[in-house]
Order: structure tokens, then C-alpha cells, then sequence
């Protein structure tokens, strides 16, 4: 191994010639220059690319842009619109949450009986909504279904809720 | 006596430490990552040339791995030092270029440098161990490239980072994104190999 060594030495140091090897003169002057330039070039060239592969796959959104472009006023009445539409959208959204005043009444809790079996019975709101389908019906609105209502025992539970469900079955 | 140091403002790219520039470019500070080329352009441009043995090819894949670099920088996270990870793309992108070219290997040869006939070893490597043929630097030179082509390119990678360059093994496994125990396989393999290129050329055994 150390015979090995000794000769490497020998190569190691033909090989230092390789170190004497050198670039044209002033080359690594320009060579910064040289990548900063093709670094921007290369962005340039990006921007500029992206358009013309828009105006190939979408030239539609490239008029649209155009005409945007040539007239800021549209653009504007746009925007304004846009704004207009999302402030309808809001209020309509708002008033549509709110359940309506009939259902509320026809959901409110049945005078507690102190009796188990009275919770069985068919909940008003799945009565009167349904009338004419048969198999199992169950009231599926969790807001206005839901009511404190008397425990087991007649005891009233001031947290308590539950939904009461009722089914009917309608003989064929 | 010696001459002051220059005096470097810590505020201009080329006063900042490498983490702060790297910060900047990946920003789109071009100043910042022209500071970035002009501090490792001498050693990735060394690299690709000894590998390649022609100025041009060097050129370049070496603008081409800084123009990587910098589109890549986004990806930089921080786990190796800006510098390796700036190598690692520079040996890929060799690697892969020298795989398509396969075995066409067209020489551009750099010329030596003033010194190289003032080096007492490489003066004493001609004078006293090329009994077999009277070669000149310039031959020797030229055998020598021609002995490092014949090498793999994962060979002739450590060679030339190793004994060409000067770096560690550990930087080298680093890079080559390998361990120590085959970076050292690698050289002696290689250097076995450059051994017998070269005996005709130069007494070296």
C-alpha cells in the first residue's frame, strides 16, 4: 500500500499540470456578464413565450385583455359589477338562512305530557308535511325539531334536547 | 512589505457573506447572484473543463449550470452549503453532457500557464522521469487529457476534484451524493488506471 502511495505521488504531481491550465486571457471578466445577460434574457423570453402560448390556447382571453387594455373604463364597470353581484349574492344568502316564521310555529314544542310514549307520537312538522308517501318518515331538520322537552319522569331538563322523531306507516 | 488588505464594504455584494447573497438572488437580486457567479466561476469552470478537456463544451455547460442554478433557487433549502449544492448540478449537468456525447471526444485544449515552466516538480517530472520519449510539457499535456478521457466519468470526477482541485473526500461524497468509502475506491481505481495510460509518457512506477 505504501508502494502504492509513492507512486501516486508521482501521478498526483503529473497531474498538478492540469492546475497550469488556463482560459483565454480576460475570460472570467465577461463571464458574470455573460450569465447575468442570459438570465435575462431567458426572463424576457419567459414573459413573451407565456403570451404567445395564450394567444394559442385562449386568444378569446387575450382580446378580453386587449379591449381591457385600450379602454380601463370597462374594465372598471367590471369591477364594478362584479362588486355589485357579490354585495346581492351576500344579502341574498343572509335572507335565505333565516327559516321561515310559519315553520318555527308549526315546530314548537308540544306541552309536556310526563308520559315516555307521548314523545312516539308523530311530530307535527313530518304530519303535516307528509301526507302521502308511505314507508318511514323522519323530520330531518336539526333547527327547528330540536326542543327542550320534559325527562322521562315529568322532571323538566332545561338542557335538554332531542329530536323527535316520528314514523308513520301507511298501510298499503 | 506587504500591501493592505482591501477594504471591503459590508453593505455591497462584495462584502456579504454567502447565506446573505444567496437571500438577495433568490429574491431576483441579479447583483447579488452576479457576486454569487463571479466567486465560484474559476472552480466550476475548472471542473467541467477537466472533465470535458475543451474550453468550449466548459463554457457552456458552466454558464448553463449558473443559469440552473439560479432558476433552481427557490428549491435551495439551506442543507448543504450554497457552493456544493451549486457543484452538484454543475457535475450533473457534465455528467449527463458527456453521456450523450458518448466516446466523441473533441479536444480544446487551454494552454499552460507562464509558471508551468518555472514548477520545479513538473520540470523535474519531464527532466528526470521521461526516459521512455522525449515529451515536452505540451505533449505530456495532451497524453494526459487523452489518459483521462479513457476514465468513466464517475472516475475521472473524483480525479479531478480530488488530486486536480483539491478537495476532500467528504466534500466529494457530498457532491457526488455518495459515500467516502466509494469516493476512495473510486481514486484508487482511477489512479491505477491514469498509472498505466501514462508509464509510456512518464516514469511513474
Amino acid at each position: 500500500m505504501n508502494q502504492n502511495e509513492q507512486n501516486f505521488d508521482a501521478l498526483k504531481m503529473l497531474l498538478k499540470l492540469k492546475q497550469h491550465e488556463v482560459p483565454p486571457p480576460g475570460y472570467y471578466n465577461n463571464f458574470s456578464g455573460q450569465v447575468i445577460s442570459r438570465i435575462r434574457a431567458g426572463e424576457a423570453s419567459y414573459s413573451q413565450s407565456m403570451m404567445e402560448r395564450l394567444q394559442s390556447e385562449a386568444p378569446w382571453l387575450v382580446n378580453i385583455l386587449r379591449i381591457f387594455e385600450t379602454r380601463p373604463g370597462v374594465i372598471g364597470g367590471l369591477a364594478t359589477s362584479l362588486c355589485l353581484l357579490l354585495v346581492l349574492v351576500v344579502v341574498f344568502a343572509e335572507h335565505s338562512e333565516r327559516a321561515p316564521k310559519n315553520l318555527i310555529a308549526i315546530a314548537e314544542p308540544a306541552a309536556p305530557t310526563g308520559n315516555a310514549v307521548a314523545s312516539l307520537a308523530p311530530s307535527p312538522l313530518v304530519a303535516a308535511t307528509d301526507n302521502s308517501n308511505s314507508g318511514i318518515v323522519a323530520s330531518t331538520n336539526p333547527v327547528t325539531s330540536l326542543q327542550p322537552t320534559a325527562t322521562l319522569f315529568g322532571q323538566s331538563g332545561g338542557s335538554t334536547l332531542f329530536q323527535p322523531a316520528g314514523f308513520m306507516q301507511t298501510a298499503h | 512589505m506587504s500591501e493592505p488588505a482591501p477594504i471591503v464594504d459590508a453593505s455591497t455584494p462584495a462584502g456579504m457573506l454567502e447565506g446573505d447573497l444567496v437571500k438577495r438572488a433568490r429574491r431576483g437580486d441579479l447583483e447579488a447572484y452576479d457576486e454569487l457567479v463571479k466567486r465560484y466561476q474559476q472552480r466550476i469552470y475548472a471542473t467541467i473543463y477537466h472533465m470535458t478537456s475543451n474550453h468550449e463544451d466548459a463554457n457552456d455547460i458552466a454558464q448553463d449550470s449558473f443559469i440552473k442554478a439560479y432558476s433552481a433557487l427557490k428549491s435551495f433549502k439551506g442543507g448543504s452549503t450554497f457552493y456544493t449544492w451549486l457543484y452538484r448540478i454543475a457535475v450533473n449537468r457534465t455528467i449527463n453532457f458527456l453521456k450523450q456525447r458518448k466516446n466523441k471526444h473533441h479536444f480544446s485544449l487551454n494552454d499552460l500557464d507562464f509558471n508551468t515552466e518555472n514548477n520545479p516538480d513538473l520540470v523535474a517530472l519531464i527532466s528526470d522521469k521521461t526516459p521512455v520519449r522525449e515529451v515536452g510539457l505540451t505533449e505530456l499535456q495532451k497524453k494526459l487529457n487523452e489518459a483521462l478521457m479513457k476514465l468513466s466519468e464517475p472516475h475521472r470526477m473524483v480525479v479531478v476534484l480530488h488530486d486536480v482541485q483539491g478537495q476532500s473526500h467528504e466534500e466529494i461524497a457530498e457532491i457526488m451524493d455518495c459515500n467516502i468509502g466509494t469516493v476512495r475506491s473510486r481514486l484508487f481505481y482511477a489512479r491505477q488506471q491514469l498509472q498505466g495510460f501514462l508509464s509510456e509518457y512518464a516514469k511513474l512506477t
